[in-house]
């Protein structure tokens, strides 16, 4: 649990969603073993995991679309289970998966959401389609995915509401939309709403969130901000640099915080090192000044893998494989 | 487009979900209204040359009784007795049971297995009020299925020599409207209580088959006439309305068990998950 309850009464107060102790069953079978966390006002507040992990049914629980089995949920101070409608339009929603097979408009089909929800502001619904880019005279089940996936966020976003549940939001956008919808997310942000939103691609969280949740097999492993999770993450670590020997070398650098030493060998004058660190950065800086450096590459921390050491060493495997991160050099 | 949406929007606002059902389904209503239409052109223009003839009569007293019996032709040379036998008690009944049927599987439980139930039910709309704008979306469109049945007859009564009593004759669409609703309201409770469309189509067809086979074994024998009491099809038809008027207090039931079945789906619908 990230909060103390009884310290933080004030601070609990301003928690859009509380979740304690969630458990939900599907027959014999547990998918949630008693999860809990708390989303501040206008905080973007992202959930992770691997399909099958957790995050949709933790959704689906939010909305009263399926009950828990065990647990408390406070969604604006109240249990989506009794407030019922009341509650509902004050969320909006958008399905992991998206099925719009009905032969209207988008335009109707948002005209019978707006109906079914809080008040949306004239012209509103035609705005955030604008940003989209997407046609809401074209028959909805014409749309190809990525467009479905615009028109779920506008029935999600139109009627302004005060806590956004996204599943996957940015499935199926192309990179400039998905840039449009984090442009979205930091304004909804600064209007005071909140976001909970869910992905198992990491890199899609990390800039839209403010707080991560990992979750592994019905259990949330860890609650950190971006921040946190990237410092606790490894970068890998090349150096080269010359009149040192590589015994000299290592001695040089044991002593610094953070820091595993892979590989050390010597190409005539040059001494080569690869290494991860994780931690502050500076004292490894420190160290390495008052060397002679011919180069030296410091890998922007890979979230995804520190990540997914947290989902387990199974998975771990397949993500170092595939690569993912960035290259910084410096 | 953009300046009706506002009043588009306010008018859609009293029973949201009972308009996009009628809207949804406008096809599908106007397709089967096409087909029991041509049904009723094809059989009942018919009967003068067919149904009213000696050579017909010869005929169906050569068949075995049995079969006449189940088939319900015992009266099929009047012409109430043929509008009966041939729209009202089959190929009417069959199409109307199938429109409503699968109105009724798809309604809640078709619809979760799309997918499209759960972004429906995360508005700000409660169970009860989606199951129960969506049945009586499903009445409307029988009831609209029966007028143009009832008026297609009538306008025929004339040409096609049926003699058939107008009263009568509303009193038959009126039964044949409720049992068509009972099969329908059947495969809505089931889907609501399975969350599977197939479930619902089974049970909503084993309703109108099994009426009609017990209906018609029933017919067979003074010592199987007990089953007739177990038959929706007989308690609408066995006294062939189209004939001798309708039992108003059957035709009460039908409808009556109808919206009980509809308000259990709500029930239904309201205890479990939805979509899993």
């Amino acid at each position: 649990m990230l909060w103390v309850q009884g310290k933080k009464g004030a601070c609990a107060m301003s928690q859009v969603i509380e979740v304690d102790g969630l458990r939900k069953s599907f027959g014999r079978r547990e998918v949630l073993h008693g999860i809990g966390f708390g989303v501040e006002r206008g905080e973007v507040f992202g959930v992770i995991g691997p399909n099958g992990a957790g995050k949709t049914t933790t959704m689906r629980c939010l909305l009263d679309i399926i009950r828990p089995t065990s647990g408390s949920i406070r969604i604006l101070g109240q249990d989506p289970g009794v407030a019922g409608p009341k509650l509902r339009r004050r969320i909006g929603y958008l399905p992991g998966e998206l099925f719009l097979e009905q032969r209207i408009t988008g335009r109707r089909l948002l005209a019978h959401y707006a109906a079914i929800s809080g008040t949306v502001r004239p012209g509103r619904a035609d705005e955030l389609a604008e940003r989209f880019n997407l046609d809401l005279d074209r028959h909805t089940r014409k749309l190809s995915k990525g467009n479905k996936q615009k028109l779920g966020l506008v029935q999600a976003f139109m009627h302004d509401p005060e806590v956004l549940i996204l599943d996957e939001p940015t499935s199926g956008l192309d990179p400039l939309i998905q840039q449009e919808f984090r442009s979205l997310l930091s304004e909804v942000q600064r209007n005071g709403q909140t976001v909970f939103l869910s992905s198992h691609v990491l890199s899609e969280v990390q800039q839209a969130a403010d707080r991560v949740a990992i979750l592994r097999d019905g259990d949330i492993v860890r609650i950190a901000s971006v921040a946190n999770l990237r410092e606790g993450a490894h970068r890998q670590i090349r150096i080269s640099v010359t009149g040192v020997s590589p015994a000299e070398l290592e001695v040089l650098l044991r002593d610094v915080p953070g820091l595993q030493t892979n590989h050390v060998h010597a190409t005539g004058t040059l001494t080569d090192v690869s290494a991860t660190h994780e931690g502050a950065i500076q004292p490894l800086i420190r160290a390495l000044a008052p060397l002679q450096l011919a180069d030296l590459v410091i890998e922007e921390p890979d979230l995804e893998e520190s990540v997914l050491t947290l989902y387990g060493s199974a998975t771990k495997h397949l993500a170092v494989d595939s690569g993912a991160g960035g290259r910084t050099q410096r | 487009m953009t300046h009706s949406a506002p009043a588009a929007l306010e008018l859609s606002k009293t029973l949201p979900l009972f308009r996009r059902a009628l809207l949804d389904h406008w096809r599908s209503t106007a397709a089967w209204a096409v087909g029991l239409s041509a049904a009723i052109l094809l059989y009942l223009p018919l009967f003068p040359s067919l149904g009213n003839s000696a050579e017909m009569q010869n005929m169906i007293n050569a068949l075995p009784p049995e079969m006449t019996r189940a088939l319900n032709y015992d009266q099929i040379a009047s012409g109430p007795g043929y509008t009966q036998a041939t729209i009202f008690g089959l190929i009417g009944f069959l199409l109307m049971t199938i429109a409503s049927v699968s109105w009724g599987a798809s309604a809640v439980a078709g619809d979760e297995e799309s997918g499209q139930l759960e972004l429906t039910l995360a508005h700000a709309v409660n169970r009860a009020q989606v199951v129960l704008e969506r049945a009586l979306a499903i009445g409307v469109r029988i009831v609209l299925l029966s007028a143009v049945v009832f008026g297609l007859v009538w306008l025929l009564i004339g040409p096609a020599q049926l003699g058939i009593d107008t009263g009568n004759l509303f009193g038959a669409s009126v039964l044949f409207a409720g049992l068509a609703l009972l099969s329908g309201m059947t495969a809505l409770f089931a889907g609501a209580v399975s969350g599977r469309k197939i479930y619902g189509t089974a049970a909503g067809a084993a309703v109108a088959v099994l009426g009609y086979v017990l209906n018609a074994i029933g017919r067979q024998s003074p010592d199987l006439e007990w089953l007739l009491n177990l038959s929706p099809y007989h308690w609408a038809y066995g006294n062939s309305p189209v004939t001798n008027g309708a039992d108003w207090g059957v035709a009460f039931w039908l409808w009556a068990i109808s919206a009980a079945l509809a308000g259990l789906s709500a029930v239904a619908l309201h205890r479990r998950d939805v979509g899993i």
